[in-house]
């Protein structure tokens, strides 16, 4: 359970609302189970009272009370129904902020390296659903068991004071009986199951992505046929697992309801003693049992949220993990001082993923400020590793290194569904309209954008879906280039862009950018920006 | 404004199609779930009748002792049924998710490679495993729940009028129309799920935009403006939703007020009649008997209800989900291939009125295709290609090399001539196809390789891998063939995927291999191993035939074919 324990704070950081919203669900509840046991009280009284009357013997009823309860019970069943459902929703969807924002700092504060591996679209999706399950922890779970308990105690209460406190016990123990099957039983006995289903789904998925990239080889050796048999079979395998679960907490829900309609058999069963010693009325021998009926309603809801318990355990150990502080042990490097009229300085540096063999080692680099350098290696010699070390987004694991402030455009582009102004302010929060329109000028965007309506107000679209991919990686440019950063580093600035647009935007960047450093790197000269010197990699 | 709704109408005709051949699950699952339902109204009778026989006739334990044996006999069968609806539910499920697959596997089949390769993997993937589990709720909950909503309803409706027309009229009246309400709750339901799965998925969407892009914002230490960024958006939808859903959940809490009022109206009247203050209509003959049973079933007449407005959502989804499903299965097929593919069953078709055709030859006769009405990528082209030829093809991109490659793989179909090889048509037998991307499955060597060649030796499948230049890297694992393809996160580069795939040719020994431009993106190493390995199935007697610009390449052909603009020239 400890891997729920960061999340259960976050929930319980709001414990007024939460408060709030349990006293709802009881009052609703309560409500309910109200209107049923006056009701069953009321018909047994006036049964009485109208053999009474029949048999001409004088009797008295009191109508009004039992009357305006009734009344008073559905009316307020209805509005603390509709509130409670109102106010609860309300409640998860602050929860959900809650968690996003808690979580989306996490990840800012955990190291990249941890990210690096998990940045496809496939674990944004698993995030989205692990977080989702989060979400609906309280009012699936912890709300109603709560409320079970709570209401499981008050009945104990109401009988020990209408019978006695030996019925009143032996009720609350069967009670006892159908919490705990409803709840740790279910838990105890889908955890396996739940827990690995989100593993055995992403196992399953990867072996149909596979199935589908190889499909023309297994169309070619005539094999789709076989092949797509196994996946049938795997994925059958993934829902038999499913349909254990579900059956077992289906199960187990009738179980407990079955505990908890004995009870009421037992209540009425052990009220008949009291009621033929004349220790209570019959309408009260009445109104136990009904109101212990009214239980099932709160108990119902138990088995699904403890089945699914498992899983929702799991998806909090996985984001707590996404989010586990990346390890920087094998860290040796030593931060350099910077010499004068120097930009960056690396002496001996080895730059290596973890796990993984190093791709530099003893890799040396001085430039000067103002220096124009390029870097050209093919692609998988380590260049947008070394261009992530420049930038400070790799820690190099050995050898000293120093640079002055950076920005990085790094090899791919990133722009966010928002506006084009707010793509372009990442780089420099207070700049103005003139400065931004100055540097859309740079990169020659300024008139594709002076033609929008919104101008700097464009929204982008998903991932900047609406750019083509040359204007995309531009407006990324631009970002960077207006950053006051005094060093650039550009990894393979130009990707999608014309040769005519790229010496437009080089002769722009070499007359604009006087006096700042740039280090660019491509896979071939022509992908360069204007240079002092370039160096060859590998 | 029609379409979506013949759409809707589609969607609903494939969900019904695959309950057919799963009809007794939820037969059974109905069966249970109204023998619940019975036992149920036949547990509240023992109830009341206990009741009655205890308070009113003052009956002694002795005599109530077989209605308690009965009463805890109907709660045993009640939970029992209860039980067995879970578990046929969820087997109805099962099944049906199982056909769902089966469907769009063979709609995969059917398509062939081509077709299947204009979407992404990634989709393509998620409609066969996350839209068919989206099925689960509306097969499990929501459908037997549509029937039982209407059967054990009215069940306890005719026992209530039986006991007491009055009272049924007042359950009756506070449900005017069965299916009006359920019209109701299902407009209130349809209203509330989109609204919230809009700002779910909306939010979600924000969400995942900066978590993508979290690197970047980090670059420019914009990470706590973005953070706020997502609190403001959230608060800001989530004011909007709540908007909505202060009217949507109105349907709900209009079936809640219904209930309630119901079961107070019922109260009241029972208890007056029982007074014998009502001295019109049937109360006379109340008995608490009765009166008290026809307060007990009067919450279970809408439970169904409830629990069906409970599980509108999952019809949503499953609607959701299935108009996807189908939209790919309903996917024009035209540029499939002709038949099924697979050298399983292959063989199957009559020669009757065909050319007669040589059974060493590989033979394209005046074959046309076009996408476009306008624009033919082939036009009438011939060929005949001998037992044992390399053929490079060549020309520009887009001359048509691929699609010719495609059509002698049987993956396209010409829109007119045919194509033979060796006598058989296209596609009919297992031939090797080389790809642009290797393909490899997580898994062992030995298991990549057996995947297209499940009968091969341990030897044979260790000398194809050496055939290819994989040799190295085998001998650097510690299980050789045995082990895992890619180790320790350690993937195979582009070039040695490619040969990997390549190594499943040398194994298979196929008489005709078909390679889409086998060298182009490889690195140096892979290229001269490419090259080694072809040049080796070519001295097998192999017929390749291969799109390439490969200066190398182009010398190992024996026969270079110039293809361009819908032509086909021998160089």
């Amino acid at each position: 359970m400890s891997e729920l324990k960061p999340w259960l704070k976050l929930i319980f950081a709001r414990p007024g609302r939460l408060f709030v919203g349990a006293f709802l669900m009881l009052a609703a509840l309560l409500s309910g189970l109200g209107l049923l046991a006056l009701s069953g009280w009321f018909i047994t009284e006036t049964a009485l009272v109208g053999i009474l009357l029949a048999a001409s013997i004088p009797a008295t009823i009191n109508l009004y009370v039992p009357g305006s309860g009734i009344r008073f019970f559905a009316v307020s069943r209805t509005v603390s129904r509709y509130v409670e459902r109102l106010y609860n929703h309300d409640t998860v969807l602050r929860l959900l902020t809650d968690i996003r924002v808690a979580l989306f700092r996490k990840l800012a504060a955990a190291g990249r390296g941890q990210r690096r591996e998990l940045t496809g679209a496939q674990w944004l999706s698993r995030l989205t659903s692990d977080v989702d399950a989060l979400d609906t922890l309280y009012l699936r779970l912890i709300a109603p068991a709560a409320l079970a308990a709570f209401v499981t105690l008050l009945i104990f209460g109401l009988a020990w004071i209408l019978f006695d406190i030996r019925i009143a016990a032996f009720i609350a123990l069967i009670l006892a009986l159908a919490f705990v099957l409803a709840t740790l039983a279910v838990y105890v006995r889908t955890v396996n199951i739940a827990s690995r289903q989100s593993d055995q789904q992403e196992y399953l998925r990867m072996a149909v992505v596979e199935h589908l990239e190889g499909f023309a080889e297994l169309t070619a050796a005539g094999r789709t046929g076989k092949h797509g048999a196994w996946l049938l079979r795997q994925a059958h395998q993934a829902s038999s697992d499913q349909v254990k679960a579900d059956s077992r907490t289906g199960w187990h829900q009738a179980g407990s309801h079955l505990l908890i309609n004995l009870s009421a058999v037992f209540a009425l069963w052990a009220g008949f003693e009291l009621f033929r010693s004349g220790a209570i009325s019959g309408p009260v021998l009445v109104l136990l049992p009904i109101a212990l009926l009214g239980l099932a309603e709160v108990y119902s809801m138990l088995p699904e949220a403890f089945g699914k318990l498992g899983a929702t355990q799991a998806s909090a150990a996985r984001l707590n993990r996404d989010c586990r502080d990346a390890d920087h042990g094998d860290s040796t490097a030593e931060a350099a001082s910077l010499p004068e009229y120097t930009a960056l300085l690396a002496k001996g540096l080895t730059i290596k993923h973890p796990e993984h063999a190093p791709l530099f080692t003893h890799f040396d680099l001085q430039v000067k400020t103002g220096e124009r350098v390029g870097i050209l290696g093919h692609s998988g010699s380590g260049k947008s590793s070394l261009a992530d070390a420049f930038s400070g987004l790799l820690a190099p694991s050995n050898g000293a290194f120093a640079s002055l402030p950076s920005a990085y455009l790094t090899q791919k582009t990133v722009l966010f569904e928002d506006t084009l102004r707010a793509n372009l302010l990442l780089g420099a929060p207070d700049a103005s309209d003139a400065q931004l329109w100055r540097v859309l000028e740079m990169v020659d965007l300024a008139e594709r954008f002076h033609t929008e309506a919104d101008q700097l107000d464009t929204w982008l679209g998903s991932s900047g879906s609406r750019l083509s991919g040359g204007e995309a990686r531009r407006v990324a440019l631009a970002r960077v280039l207006l950053s006051p950063a005094p060093l650039l580093i550009l990894d393979e600035p130009f990707t999608g862009v014309d040769t005519t647009t790229r010496e437009k935007i080089t002769r722009q960047m070499d007359t604009r950018l006087q006096g700042r450093t740039v280090i660019s790197l491509a896979h071939g000269p022509d992908a360069l920006p204007g240079t002092d010197r370039v160096i060859q990699l590998g | 404004m029609t379409k979506p709704a013949l759409d809707q109408r589609a969607v609903r005709r494939w969900l019904s199609g695959l309950t057919s051949g799963n009809r007794r699950w939820i037969q059974g699952t109905v069966a249970a779930g109204t023998l619940a339902g019975v036992a149920t109204i036949i547990q509240m009778v023992f109830l009341a009748q206990i009741v009655h026989l205890g308070v009113i006739e003052k009956a002694p334990a002795s005599a109530l002792a077989p209605f308690f044996i009965g009463l805890i006999l109907a709660i045993v069968v009640r939970a029992i049924a209860q039980g067995a609806q879970a578990h046929l539910a969820a087997r109805c499920s099962e099944q049906v998710r199982r056909t769902a697959r089966r469907q769009i596997h063979q709609h995969w089949r059917n398509a062939g490679p081509l077709a299947l390769g204009q979407t992404s993997a990634g989709s393509l993937a998620r409609e066969w495993i996350d839209h068919v589990d989206a099925l689960h709720g509306y097969f499990a909950r929501f459908l037997p729940q549509m029937t039982l909503s209407v059967v054990v309803p009215l069940l306890i409706l005719a026992l209530v009028f039986y006991l007491d027309w009055l009272a049924g009229i007042f359950l009756l009246l506070s449900a005017p129309l069965i299916p009006f309400f359920m019209a109701l709750v299902g407009m209130g339901a349809e209203k509330l799920n989109q609204q919230h799965f809009e700002t779910i998925s909306r939010l979600s969407g924000q969400f995942l935009d900066k978590v993508r892009g979290l690197t970047t914002l980090q670059l420019f230490g914009q990470t706590e403006e973005a953070a706020e960024v997502i609190q403001q958006r959230s608060d800001h939808y989530r004011k909007i939703t709540l908007k909505t859903l202060r009217v949507a959940f109105l349907s709900s809490a209009v079936l809640e007020f219904f209930a309630s009022v119901a079961i107070a109206v019922i109260a009241i009247y029972i208890g007056f009649g029982l007074l014998g203050y009502i001295t019109y209509g049937p109360s006379a003959d109340l008995t608490l008997f009765s009166g008290l049973l026809i307060l007990l079933l009067a919450p279970e007449f809408f439970q169904p209800l409830r629990t069906l407005s409970q599980h509108y959502h999952d019809r949503a989804e499953a609607l959701g989900a299935g108009t996807e499903i189908l939209a790919r299965l309903a996917d024009d097929e035209s540029a499939g291939p002709v038949r099924n593919t697979d050298a399983e069953d292959s063989g199957a078709r009559p020669l009757i009125g065909e050319s007669i055709t040589d059974n060493d030859a590989i033979e394209v006769n005046s074959v046309s295709l076009g996408f476009r009405p306008d624009h033919k990528v082939l036009k009438d082209v011939s060929l005949a290609v001998n037992k044992g030829d390399v053929i490079a093809l060549t020309g520009p991109s887009g001359g048509g090399k691929s699609t010719l490659l495609n059509l002698l793989a049987g993956f396209l179909t010409p829109h007119s001539g045919d194509i033979h090889l060796f006598g058989r048509p296209a596609g009919s037998f297992a031939f090797g196809w080389l790809g642009q991307s290797g393909f490899l499955v997580h898994g062992t060597w030995a298991d990549n390789l057996r995947l297209t060649s499940p009968d091969a030796s341990d030897v044979a499948i260790e000398t194809a891998l050496r055939n290819v230049g994989l040799g190295p890297l085998l001998d650097s694992r510690e299980d050789g063939i045995f082990s895992r393809v890619s180790e320790d996160g350690q993937g195979l580069s582009g070039g040695q995927a490619r040969r990997l795939s390549l190594a499943r040719i040398f194994v298979a020994d196929y008489d005709v291999i078909l390679l889409d431009e086998p060298t182009a993106g490889l690195d140096s190493d892979s290229e001269i191993f490419v090259l080694e390995a072809l040049h080796k199935l070519a001295l097998a007697g192999k017929t390749l035939i291969f799109s390439t610009h490969h200066q190398a390449l182009l010398a190992l052909a024996n026969r270079v074919l110039l293809v361009s603009a819908g032509e086909v020239k021998d160089v």
